[in-house]
């Protein structure tokens, strides 16, 4: 097994167990802790991957912004922000609803190629040409929805709206 | 050059989808729906990121920069989830989505 092959089992395997854990503290901060961790490590796989834009976009947006944002949510919605109303049962139900999606997903995966395919390594130069080129309408659709989003959150919390 | 095995990737991604799936229908807090979404989103674009990584010509970046858009998505949908988590603090007083019944105020 080679040094990346090991490196790719361990990412993943925090992977899941921090997914789990996020879900399942009771302590609402110690959920965004674990989600944070989360994201770091997904990053981690992205620069395995050889996409270290992707990387540092995810570090950036996931692991930054969006970490902050739910903290952020967290402080404005409670008195105390350490309080134990986060979690609630497991539920049977649900989770055999997730274990049917993970069953069938992996199930219906047809067959690979036995021989591993090289890893490609491009440079981010390559992936902006791309960004702004064929995928140049997506990008459009990015940033009307998000001009869209910001307006409409704004109108969500301004005061005294009828 | 390195290989890494697409059983193990697709495994990662079907397993964190399942878990978030799974967080979407037990958590009432909408914090943690949030999350939930969030970690199913990843699910989806480590695949993207994956398959992209092995493409033989330069066109396979378009897996990358399908990603790129929807982290931009995804950091929308939680500015604004977080927008309907303040305004249903404010006009309910809890962000159990069990007791949300109405936005209006």
């Amino acid at each position: 097994m080679s040094l990346e092959e090991l490196a790719f089992l361990a990412l993943a395997v925090v992977a899941l167990a921090t997914a789990v854990a996020a879900l399942l503290v009771r302590e609402l901060v110690h959920t965004i802790l674990w989600v944070s961790v989360f994201f770091v490590d997904l990053s981690a796989i992205y620069f395995l991957l050889e996409a270290p834009f992707l990387g540092v976009l995810q570090l950036g947006v996931y692991a930054g912004a969006v970490t902050i944002l739910l903290l952020f949510g967290i402080m404005v919605t409670r008195k105390r922000i350490f309080s134990r109303d986060a979690a609630t049962g497991l539920g049977p139900i649900p989770l055999a609803l997730a274990a049917v999606t993970f069953i069938f997903l992996i199930a219906s995966v047809g067959e690979f190629p036995n021989s591993p395919t090289p890893l490609q390594t491009y440079a981010p130069a390559l992936l902006s040409a791309q960004l702004f080129g064929p995928n140049g309408p997506w990008l459009l659709l990015l940033g009307l929805i998000m001009l869209s989003g910001v307006a409409g959150a704004i109108y969500l919390v301004r005061e005294g709206r009828e | 050059m390195t290989a890494l095995p697409v059983e193990g990737f697709l495994v990662l991604s079907g397993g964190l989808l399942a878990i978030g799936i799974f967080g979407l229908l037990t958590r009432r807090n909408f914090i943690l729906i949030l999350i939930a979404v969030e970690i199913a989103m990843n699910a989806t674009i480590l695949n993207f990121v994956y398959f992209a990584a092995f493409a033989p010509t330069a066109a396979g970046l378009s897996g990358q920069a399908i990603a790129v858009v929807l982290i931009g998505f995804a950091a929308t949908e939680v500015a604004v989830g977080l927008a309907i988590v303040l305004a249903l603090n404010r006009i309910q007083g809890t962000i159990n989505v069990a007791q949300a019944t109405e936005l209006k105020e």
